[in-house]
């Protein structure tokens, strides 16, 4: 690293930039939040007041720049139209565009004044048309771009009266003509990006980073006007800019930011992607040690254990990435789902896992939440005591999961998006259309987490073995321990714990109940079709569905008390003692995980001292490998140190750089909420 | 013939241990040793029978575990295994058949041998269980087999086991006699003796020292130890383990008091120039 790039890094971590920060005048919000106007126009003239409140800031030293001075962004509606609008529809958290992948690239290659020529040409179309709802459109998006222009050109003045020349003539180009070298298409990147997050979007992810950008860093490379060094330094302070503002951006918890970067993988034609860039990121990102943006890479079961060990010495960074996907699964069940193969195998991840198409998906991969263990619970109490064997009650169990996501589907009324005309121009056919994002993309499919698998299998093992096999307990009386969080019944609840099959140990009597639900979930939601002419995808996620489910459910029949978490994504239960990680990846790679393709990691914690020399490096890659030769699709390891953390709820003052993967992004400990930090504690951790 | 019917006790099997031979491997842990060295880390692989582990730093002395019970196998220790509310009680020891352990480690196979690993047996003491050693060995014959022993073990037990031993890892903890029988409990020739026939047999070997600061880490003993292997012309390397502060955690579990007199603090940097002197590689783990 040099010694530039450590200025940039320490400055960012002290977050001295934090002092040049300010509010937004609230003078200057009636603009943007006068009711007589349409939503669009109100959002690009927030977008022009918030630019234009921004106070440029340029170090002379500084090669990449844009950050944020103003600190929030005031919505558009007032209160009373807030709670009309969640009347009529159904909001999707925030209500903002959030967690798909933009195609920066399109702008980035063309620049934004032929962008300016194509918007016009159809806004006069629309006039001619008599296309309103259009007009407001695409006047909305001209009014986006000139102001991402003037706060452009005021960047370029202050470059210039700090005397830092490079960037001024760097902004003199950018961003109305199309990036020529790999400098200018960072920055150029730096804009769309920034315009975003002020616009309103949140969860912006980076995308198959590798791929657009490496045409410009290899063609200044064959030019030799950059050398591999000067890019590296580049990529360096290019990545530091992702964790400028990230602390301002909406989150269930901070870290929580959607800024994931794929590499790897292969072409929309199916030729083998990985790249030089596609290095020089994995060597950034360890260099760096910052949680953002974080690292996905895509893998298939002819990778090079090379590959798999430079993620590794990743890993071993303690940043819980890269997270790998496996093409050879990923793929043909994203065609499966109707996704045209060459938009499959261009796939990304959205802010976690989900996996999603690049420009093409409006997909809401997270819109809902499937409780596994809450439909095992229901169904026990309603239908066990009546079962006389145990494929009964399978079927019920089956039953209820049907019911319940219908009942879900049902549930996502009238959808509404607050509008995003300057995201738009970074999603395919929006300016073709004159219609917002917010409105539908190519791709509008819904995505369902599957919560608390492990939970659910054990349960549904434990009441096979007890009440039909053994029949050591009846069907009330099992019940009955439940409902009452196992008081007076310690000594079942710890035989329910600890004698029985459990997910995780590679015992097929508890993993093919884990196959049943699987399959079970992708049937309840297969040919069911949304509002906006989308399916619905099942996955195998939780996000922060294991301790809200978890609170939901009281305790269950594995032997879990009320209040005690599931676990995160696609693990083992955590109270788990499993036979160690072979058996847990052979327990969790026994199904057909193409038919669960939202996406959610196997997530395994590895003892830090584990990753020490070389040898040590080669095994968990081999680990790694194994995991996607096995069919696995998505797998996400971490180098962890309980002690570390046990520490820093004490003494939060001496870690303030330890970093924790949560379940989709990784953050600083000493930031999260105790009950976060209490879950990764609690978690498996594998000493070898 | 023992091979159809051998048993044995084993106390854990560890999925992808790491410092257990070369690739990724399977250790198995047999329970069970001759050697009581005083800074022993693994208390519940001494013994050669079940025994109960109680996590006594959580125990709410309820006394429900006192309470009679009919579980057949809570008879041997007077106290139920099932009976702690809070889940601390577990039996430590489980008695194996070595055809179906074979059968599962077997079942790692490609994953073993595609990446030049393989399993690993550890204890304890391995060769202490000779008859279910020797026909674990033979059935898990196509994949790597390591073994980490103390040594000491009749030799033509030693030199049966090592026809089917791939790797050997052996530990040398005192070259001097006296002192090795003062803190392992066992005198040293019998091990020294099988390190002469494993030097002979041309079977790969790595030396292993657990690092006992004042004990065992002064130069005139690791000299002394790689004057021993110089000639060896299989020995991989040597390896030394830093001695491991939490040796004493797992001792009150298996109700054994860790009776370790030393100063921890005394334990000094180790110059692995005195290994290199003699041409003998070596590495701290």
């Amino acid at each position: 690293m040099t010694e530039r790039i450590q200025t940039l890094l320490k400055n960012c971590l002290n977050k001295k930039h934090h002092a040049l920060r300010q509010p937004m005048d609230s003078n200057l919000t009636a603009a943007f939040q006068n009711p007589k106007l349409p939503p669009v126009v109100r959002t690009s003239l927030r977008l022009k007041a918030l630019l234009q409140a921004e106070r440029p800031i340029v170090e002379p030293f500084q090669k990449i720049v844009l950050q944020r001075t103003i600190t929030d962004v005031p919505g558009i509606f007032c209160e009373q139209e807030l709670e009309e609008i969640h009347k009529a529809h159904y909001i999707h958290e925030l209500g903002n565009v959030s967690n798909i992948n933009p195609n920066y690239d399109k702008i980035i290659s063309m620049g934004m004044e032929k962008l300016e020529e194509q918007v016009k040409t159809r806004l006069l179309q629309c006039q001619n048309e008599q296309d309103m709802a259009g007009e407001l459109f695409l006047s909305s998006v001209l009014q986006s771009i000139g102001a991402v222009y003037d706060l452009c050109d005021r960047y370029r003045q202050e470059a210039m009266t700090v005397g830092n020349t490079e960037v001024a003539a760097l902004l003199s180009r950018i961003p109305r003509q199309p990036a020529k070298s790999f400098h200018e298409a960072l920055q150029f990147f730096r804009i769309l990006h920034f315009t975003l997050w002020a616009e309103g979007e949140y969860h912006n992810t980076v995308g198959r980073f590798d791929q657009f950008m490496f045409p410009y860093l290899q063609r200044d490379l064959e030019r030799n006007i950059l050398t591999e060094e000067q890019a590296l330094e580049l990529l360096e302070e290019f990545f530091i800019s992702f964790n400028l503002d990230s602390d301002l951006y909406p989150g269930v918890q901070q870290g929580d930011d959607g800024q994931s970067l794929m590499l790897g993988g292969v072409t929309r034609e199916g030729k083998d992607a990985i790249n030089l860039l596609s290095f020089l990121c994995l060597k950034a990102s360890r260099e760096l040690k910052v949680i953002d943006p974080k690292i996905n890479l895509r893998v298939n079961k002819n990778t090079p254990l090379s590959l798999f060990e430079e993620g590794t010495l990743l890993t071993r960074e303690g940043l819980g990435f890269p997270q790998y996907s496996n093409d050879d699964i990923v793929i043909p069940g994203l065609a499966a789902l109707g996704y045209s193969l060459e938009d499959a195998r261009n796939y990304t991840v959205a802010a976690c896992w989900e996996f999603i198409i690049p420009g093409a998906g409006m997909d809401v991969c997270n819109i809902g939440a499937l409780s596994f263990p809450k439909v095992v619970n229901a169904a026990m109490e309603r239908y066990l005591d009546q079962c006389k064997d145990f494929e009964e009650f399978l079927g019920k169990v089956n039953q209820q999961l049907q019911q319940e996501c219908t009942l879900m589907c049902s549930s996502f009324d009238n959808l509404y998006f607050f509008p995003a005309p300057f995201m738009s121009i970074l999603m395919e056919g929006c300016i073709e259309n004159a219609r917002d994002i917010s409105l539908g993309g190519q791709y509008n499919n819904y995505g369902i987490h599957g919560t608390g698998i492990a939970t659910a299998a054990d349960s549904l093992a434990a009441i096979q073995s007890l009440v039909f096999k053994e029949k050591s307990i009846s069907a009330q009386e099992l019940i009955g321990a439940v409902k009452a969080d196992f008081k007076g019944y310690e000594l079942l609840q710890q035989k329910l714990r600890l004698d029985m099959p459990k997910m995780g140990c590679d015992n097929d009597e508890v993993d093919d109940l884990a196959a049943y639900l699987l399959d079970a979930f992708a049937q309840a939601l297969s040919g069911k079709s949304n509002e906006r002419g989308g399916i619905y995808r099942a996955g195998t996620a939780s996000a922060m569905f294991y301790l809200r489910h978890a609170a939901e459910t009281p305790s269950s029949a594995d032997g879990r008390s009320g209040g005690e978490p599931f676990g995160a994504n696609f693990t083992p239960s955590l109270f788990v003692k499993t036979k160690g990680p072979l058996s847990v990846i052979n327990s969790f790679t026994k199904f057909d995980l193409r038919k669960t393709i939202n996406g959610g990691p196997l997530t395994m914690e590895f003892h830090s001292t584990l990753f020490r020399d070389g040898d040590s490096i080669t095994k968990v890659a081999q680990l790694v490998k194994y995991f996607i030769q096995r069919g696995g699709h998505q797998f996400q390891l971490n180098a962890v140190n309980r002690e570390a953390m046990m520490d820093a709820q004490i003494h939060p003052e001496n870690h303030a750089q330890l970093v924790v993967r949560i379940w989709g992004w990784s953050a600083y400990f000493t930031q999260l909420d105790k009950e976060y930090q209490d879950h990764v504690i609690a978690r498996e951790e594998y000493v070898v | 013939m023992w091979c159809n019917m051998a048993r044995g006790l084993l106390f854990d099997i560890k999925e992808l241990s790491i410092h257990d031979g070369p690739g990724p491997r399977i250790t198995v842990f047999l329970k069970g040793c001759p050697l009581r060295c005083q800074w022993c880390h693994n208390p519940e692989g001494l013994a050669f029978e079940q025994e109960l582990m109680v996590k006594t730093a959580q125990c709410l002395h309820c006394g429900l575990c006192k309470k009679p019970c009919d579980h057949a196998e809570c008879q041997p220790f007077q106290r139920c295994l099932h009976a702690c509310p809070k889940g601390l009680i577990s039996l430590c020891g489980e008695e194996v058949d070595a055809e179906q352990l074979a059968k599962q480690l077997l079942g790692y196979r490609d994953f073993l041998m595609d990446n030049g690993g393989g399993i690993t047996f550890s204890g304890g003491e391995p060769l202490a269980q000779p008859e279910f050693l020797l026909a674990l060995l033979q059935k898990t014959k196509p994949l790597h087999r390591a073994i980490q022993t103390s040594g000491y073990v009749e030799s033509p037990i030693f030199e049966a086991a090592l026809e089917h031993i791939d790797y050997v890892m052996l530990d040398i903890k005192h070259t001097d006699n006296v002192i090795h029988k003062q803190y392992t409990g066992v005198d040293n020739a019998l091990i020294l003796k099988n390190l002469e026939l494993l030097k002979k047999s041309g079977k790969p070997f790595v030396i292993r020292i657990p690092l006992i600061p004042g004990i065992n880490d002064a130069v005139e003993n690791l000299e002394n130890t790689a004057i021993l292997i110089k000639d060896a012309k299989a020995l991989v390397r040597v390896e030394l383990l830093p001695y491991n502060p939490f040796a004493g955690s797992k001792y009150p579990m298996v109700g054994k008091k860790f009776a370790l007199k030393f100063d921890e603090q005394e334990s000094r940097p180790i110059d692995l120039s005195l290994f290199k002197k003699h041409g003998v590689e070596a590495v701290i783990l």
